[in-house]
């Protein structure tokens, strides 16, 4: 970090490819598209990058990161005028069947998932990606908040009232 | 109830997220030195404030700041004595791309009939720039750099440069010997974009796109390069 602050264009390398997965996943659940992801991402590397000057020594890079990303991205959503949401699914199951139990050996079986997966996809947007930031991408409340351009206690607060929503609907 | 979270984390895993490009080899030529790259730009507005004092210095007979009508983003500055530029480094072109790729960042960009040999993509300055090159980047035949929107350039010219003007597109200028060539970034600061081949140099306009075609060539082939763009 302090060699990239430096101007240290190898070493500011690293850094993208230690958080291009994140960045690149943040910005396709704002932007809406892959293509639209890839660009909002990259300038938003290039725009950290040109900022790092104003980055407080110390503080966490990531939440800052994704904050640029995700504004480069939504940005780009606005541009187009699209207003339909990501619909978000799940990879097609692996038809071998005899893929690996997770440690917990509790999978989610097909149809809970799915009805699961509906159940997000239901909520309305705000709602959403707050359970996409909080659970699908495992960001912080705090990265969350960052992401999402809202207060900490926002986070909190929608992440409950989701979570109730969810519950309803996912019983 | 902590199950839902967990089926949340589990469900997480198993989303189909597009793959995660390699955006540390596609961002590699667009990083500039935070630090290093103030001082080109001081040095620049340096040279963009010598030019205008030296053009309002000497008698307007001898100086005139033409501005080219339908060249609305080029501004030609005329002074006696051109400022001293810096020696030229290498070529600050931005990504190589293909011409597909490049054509699909920036729709807007023209292409001359004859194919160029290489493709490359910044955006050093608002809205983009494209430069395509004819030859090889260490021996460079023709480069042809193309913005749109605000960029905005501004030429300094010498006594003894040739400035005509030309029927191209929406109007163009025709330089014949040295001059530099400024360009505006994206925060605003003054770059100097170096006359690169030194030699001549075609700009002109189409539509909102503003291109400058330089090499050792004459003008009619750069009029006919230039009206062969689409």
């Amino acid at each position: 970090m302090e060699r990239a602050r430096r101007g240290d264009e190898d070493a500011y390398e690293e850094l993208v490819r230690a958080h291009q997965g994140i960045a690149f996943r943040t910005a396709y659940l704002l932007a809406g598209n892959a293509a639209d992801a890839e660009e909002a991402a990259q300038d938003g590397f290039v725009k950290a990058y040109r900022a790092l000057g104003r980055f407080r020594a110390g503080s966490p890079f990531r939440p800052w990161l994704l904050q640029i990303v995700a504004n480069e991205a939504r940005n780009r959503r606005r541009s187009s005028g699209r207003r339909t949401a990501l619909a978000l699914r799940a990879a097609a199951e692996d038809s071998s069947g005899d893929a690996a139990p997770s440690p917990e050996g509790v999978l989610l079986a097909g149809e809970d998932r799915e009805r699961l997966l509906a159940a997000v996809n239901g909520l309305r947007e705000e709602e959403r990606l707050v359970i996409a930031c909080r659970f699908f991408l495992e960001l912080s409340e705090e990265e969350t908040a960052a992401a999402l351009d809202v207060r900490p206690g926002t986070v909190k607060s929608r992440t409950s009232r989701a979570l109730d929503h969810l519950r309803e609907t996912y019983a | 109830m902590p199950e839902l979270e967990t089926a949340l984390r589990q469900l997480g895993a198993e989303i189909d997220f597009p793959a995660a490009p390699d955006l540390a080899s596609s961002i590699r030529g667009r990083l500039e030195r935070p630090r290093s790259w103030r001082r080109p730009a001081l040095i620049a507005l340096a040279i963009v404030v010598v030019a205008i004092g030296a053009a309002l210095a000497v008698p307007p007979a001898r100086t005139a700041i033409l501005d080219w009508l339908g060249l609305r983003n080029v501004s030609v500055v005329r002074v006696d004595h051109l400022p001293s530029a810096r020696p030229l480094g290498r070529l600050d072109l931005g990504t190589e791309l293909t011409l597909v790729e490049a054509k699909r960042l920036a729709p807007w960009m023209l292409v001359p009939e004859d194919a160029p040999d290489h493709a490359y993509i910044s955006d050093v300055v608002p809205g983009g720039r494209v430069t395509l090159l004819w030859g090889t980047p260490s021996n460079v035949r023709l480069l042809l750099t193309e913005t749109t929107g605000r960029a905005y350039i501004e030429k300094v010219v010498q006594g003894d440069t040739g400035v005509e003007r030309v029927r191209v597109g929406q109007g163009g200028a025709w330089f014949r010997g040295s001059h530099i060539v400024m360009f505006q970034d994206r925060d605003g600061g003054f770059h100097e974009g170096r006359a690169r081949l030194a030699a001549s140099t075609l700009a002109w306009q189409q539509g909102d796109v503003t291109l400058r075609l330089e090499g050792d060539i004459s003008r009619e082939k750069a009029l006919r390069i230039a009206r062969s763009t689409r």
